[in-house]
């Protein structure tokens, strides 16, 4: 049971527990409680609102569009941290302080098109 | 701590990007009238052909490779130069003929965009994205860069293929390239992490060294040359991510599909620029990385080929739709790219490499020339059928003519000499490096090829059809940009016919520095 697969016995038996726990639970709870359904109680629970519509609702498609200029930002703050921790550090210097806004530009040619397209209005 | 960076060694890539930044922003601030359209396309245009003159010049400068986004040397191994971008001559020879082609896809899709109902800006930015990929990756020495520049390649081939909006065909066609090339990526980047895990390094000149067994691998001792199980799964996962991309065969079933529903230029795109960038990527990391491992990798290469050129021609025979065909030959074509790559043995198979890019090169050329003429053809009827080819050389000679000779050279007979000399280089490394089953079964499949090659080009010279219950279509909008396209294609291989040697002195020489 050592080597590399051992390891991995820890985590089948984690498994293992986690599955006996909720089954259990699931099942103490099924043999204690009398069952005597209603069709109120068998409606879906949700948050004690009457559920609306069905399962497979559409959510608008033209959200995708902000989606979009969201991962535009989230990928600048994914370069910017690390560098905002080295740029003034001995070694680097104007360079590379230009070098991220020149990455910013680029970036913001993105915002600026939307900008363009009338994305950016709520119509 | 700071990389120099040499932004002449970078200048192609670098004009195409700020070329495609140019474009969206002229797009987005330029007054939408048809006269912008053709400013876009010129703009494109001269980016390409500016990229195209810094790649002239790094050629003309001399045979030195010049590398930068090197590691300092105060932090790199001294056994092995770690660079990321370097320009030597299988750079230079590829950035090349991406860019001839790129310039003939750009004319086409000036042909294409001139109907309206595309936007214009929006494609010649994706355009210019996938130029961008397809020349960074021949000079990308990194597997991380290799990994980005070929998703460069392909993510906005998918825009492209669906920016025909609502067409289910070409909706179609570009949903199964998405998941088709996602699915591909993922396989790869799950060998490439394989391979990292065993050599600790990304770098390709590093790699090299560790298969080889000339540096020790941090991560697992090889036995005697020989990789672990773990190695032998990275290299194939390796190996199947590019196949997707060069339309392999078991990975090619998405290749008529996708070519029929995209737009012409965007096929013709997929067929030449996209394929050269996927054999790109395949023969840097056999040879750069994976060359001392040549024994486990050289037979799936071998029957990967013989698999695919087979398929392909099959395949091939019975279609009756122009682009499907073209597309199952480009998947026949493939194979005999792929074939002298299973001879390459050891870090001695420059000139089998070599053969592989001449036929690269001179497959370039003619398969553009077809898909030029299929453009124009595409433009006047409706489905594209080989039917609708009967008697063009009587309606229109020169593209009739110049169709006709890029199916000869496709087929490799007699006047079309460049196709013959292509396949000629792949026969004489084949039966030279000892594969003489493969040589066997590539000159099966050339035989099979020529019935359909032969079939269509029959058409053209047969008698026009008669005047049925539709005459000649009456739009006949050609535009003035699809001619020069089929006459760059057809002189390039003309070119080729009569002075073959130009293509080998070029891909001969090209060893990695």
């Amino acid at each position: 049971m050592d080597g590399y697969f051992g390891s991995y016995v820890l985590v089948a038996a984690l498994l293992a527990i986690g599955v006996a726990i909720v089954a259990g639970a699931l099942l103490a709870n099924r043999l204690l409680r009398p069952s005597r359904p209603t069709p109120d109680k068998l409606t879906t629970y949700e948050c004690g609102v009457d559920p609306v519509g069905d399962g497979w609702a559409q959510s608008q498609v033209r959200y995708y569009v902000f989606t979009y200029l969201y991962v535009v930002f989230a990928v600048d703050a994914v370069f910017l941290f690390p560098w905002a921790t080295v740029f003034d550090a001995p070694g680097y210097g104007l360079t590379t302080l230009v070098e991220m806004f020149v990455f910013l530009g680029f970036i913001a040619l993105g915002i600026v098109y939307a900008w363009r397209k009338r994305v950016l209005t709520w119509t | 701590m700071i990389q120099q960076i040499d932004y002449f060694v970078i200048a192609p890539p670098l004009v195409l990007a700020l070329a495609a930044g140019l474009v969206l922003l002229l797009d987005a601030f330029l007054p939408a009238r048809p006269r912008t359209r053709g400013v876009l396309g010129l703009v494109t245009l001269a980016g390409v052909l500016v990229s195209l003159g810094f790649v002239v010049a790094q050629a003309a400068g001399g045979g030195t490779p010049r590398s930068t986004f090197c590691v300092p040397p105060s932090l790199a191994d001294p056994a092995t130069v770690q660079c990321s971008f370097v320009a030597d001559r299988f750079t230079l020879v590829f950035a090349g003929m991406v860019l001839v082609a790129a310039v003939v896809v750009v004319l086409l899709s000036m042909a294409e965009l001139a109907g309206g109902g595309i936007p214009v800006g929006e494609w010649y930015f994706l355009l210019l994205c996938t130029f961008v990929g397809a020349v960074t990756l021949p000079a990308s020495r990194d597997l991380i860069m290799l990994v980005v520049a070929l998703e460069l390649v392909s993510l906005p081939v998918f825009a492209l293929t669906a920016l025909k909006r609502y067409d289910g065909r070409s909706s179609e066609a570009a949903v199964k390239l998405f998941v088709v090339s996602v699915v591909s990526t993922a396989v790869m980047l799950f060998g490439v992490s394989l391979l990292y895990g065993i050599a600790g390094t990304v770098f390709l000149s590093r790699l090299g060294a560790v298969f080889s067994g000339q540096v020790q691998a941090p991560g697992v001792a090889l036995v005697q040359g020989e990789l672990p199980a773990v190695g032998t799964v990275g290299v194939v996962l390796v190996v199947a991510g590019f196949a997707f991309k060069i339309a392999a065969v078991p990975f090619h079933s998405w290749a008529a599909d996708v070519y029929q529903g995209a737009p012409v230029p965007v096929a013709a795109l997929l067929s030449v620029i996209s394929k050269a960038a996927g054999f790109a990527g395949l023969i840097l990391v056999l040879v750069a990385a994976l060359s001392g491992q040549a024994a486990t990798w050289v037979p799936i290469i071998a029957v990967l080929a013989a698999l695919t050129m087979t398929a392909g021609n099959l395949l091939a025979l019975r279609q009756r739709s122009a682009v499907r065909l073209l597309a199952w030959s480009s998947v026949a074509q493939s194979g005999y790219i792929l074939a002298p790559l299973a001879v390459t043995v050891t870090a001695d198979g420059a000139t089998a490499i070599g053969a592989s890019m001449a036929y690269l090169v001179i497959y370039a050329a003619m398969n553009l020339g077809a898909f030029a003429v299929v453009m124009l053809v595409s433009k006047t009827t409706t489905r594209n059928e080989l039917d609708d080819y009967r008697g063009l050389v009587f309606r229109r000679p020169a593209a009739g003519l110049a169709l006709a000779f890029c199916l000869i050279c496709l087929a490799g007979l007699p006047p079309g000499l460049a196709g013959l000399f292509a396949k000629v280089f792949v026969f004489r490394e084949l039966v030279e490096g000892g594969s003489g089953w493969l040589a066997l079964v590539m000159a099966v499949n050339t035989v099979i090829g020529l019935y359909y090659y032969a079939v269509w080009t029959a058409r053209l010279f047969a008698s026009a059809p008669e005047p049925g219950p539709v005459p000649e279509p009456a739009p006949r909008r050609t535009s003035p940009a699809t001619l020069p396209a089929i006459g760059i294609a057809v002189a390039v291989a003309v070119l080729f016919s009569v002075a073959p040697q130009l293509v080998l002195d070029v891909t001969a020489l090209s060893a990695f520095g």
